[in-house]
């Protein structure tokens, strides 16, 4: 009895119940699932941040890679880091940028949305300005997602 | 031929919502608000953060007499509408200037003001976020630019 309710739940005998379009649609919706699946595993994710501090013209530099750390920065001044990305195989990847949260406002890129060849190199420019307005002794946060999809670009 | 007669009168329906959201929308906030241009979208942050880019904030019409210090308002000037904070009234003119910015505007005339924009709750700018970049899309696809 316990060998027949095993039989019916198998991966095989469900497979078999489903029609040749539902078979399709599900082996399409499969690989749709894992190529974003792989596209957001694979994407570079870095921590966003500035402190905003009193006075004119002072910058306090906390270098770090792995994170977006804009130091200190008083009202008037900017600062700005730089991300680089290679394309190690020969697919071109379509780069997309996002950013999330409260520093992201204040936050300029010098480019976005464009296609990285198969070998070449691209260095990305993030720019934190502090505008008049700045909350002094906040500290503004946000994350930046760097998306490399893989395809036939052009 | 029932079922096509439903189609079609659904068909209508949903056109017509979409018109009067489209063309009914702005129209009803123009005569509500009394201003031609009652929508406007952020482009810059200038007014960070009290007004962020991509925002779309609701303009109305106000007398010369109700204009404070501290009011956001919109005006016309030669690159189309600036929208800043009034910081010093003059009989003849205000002064205003962008949150973000350090310096002050040069003198803008009352008769160029469009309105102020309106409120929400202890007197900060109603504002809907990212819609304006839509505006800001649709505009450019009207103005043939890519």
């Amino acid at each position: 009895m316990e060998t027949d309710i095993q039989n019916k739940f198998s991966f095989g005998s469900w497979w078999g119940m489903l029609k040749k379009k539902e078979k399709i649609l599900l082996t399409i919706g499969a690989i749709i699932f894992l190529v974003i699946f792989y596209i957001a595993l694979d994407a570079n994710k870095y921590p966003a941040t500035v402190h905003a501090i009193a006075g004119e013209g002072k910058v306090g530099i906390n270098p770090t890679t792995e994170v977006l750390d804009f130091g200190d920065l008083s009202p008037g001044t900017s600062a700005v880091r730089r991300v680089d990305i290679k394309n190690q195989t020969p697919i071109p990847m379509y780069i997309a940028v996002f950013r999330f949260g409260a520093v992201t406002d204040l936050m300029k890129l010098d480019k976005n949305f464009f296609v990285l060849r198969g070998g070449e190199e691209a260095k990305i420019e993030f720019t934190v300005y502090m505008p008049a307005s700045a909350p002094i002794d906040k500290t503004l946060n946000g994350r930046v997602i760097l998306f490399k999809i893989p395809g036939p670009w052009r | 031929m029932k079922k096509l007669g439903w189609f079609l009168l659904n068909l209508l329906i949903y056109l017509a919502i979409v018109a009067l959201i489209v063309w009914g929308l702005p129209q009803f906030l123009s005569w509500k608000l009394g201003t031609q241009y009652p929508i406007a979208a952020i482009t810059s942050g200038s007014m960070w953060p009290a007004l962020k880019e991509d925002d779309i904030v609701l303009i109305k019409k106000i007398p010369k007499e109700e204009i404070k210090v501290g009011d956001i308002v919109v005006w016309t000037n030669d690159k189309g509408f600036t929208i800043h904070r009034v910081v010093k009234l003059n009989p003849n003119t205000l002064v205003t200037k962008g949150d973000a910015n350090f310096a002050q505007d040069p003198p803008v005339k009352y008769e160029e003001i469009v309105g102020r924009t309106v409120y929400w709750k202890d007197s900060k700018p109603l504002r809907i976020p990212y819609f304006g970049y839509i505006a800001v899309i649709s505009g450019k696809w009207r103005g043939g630019q890519k």
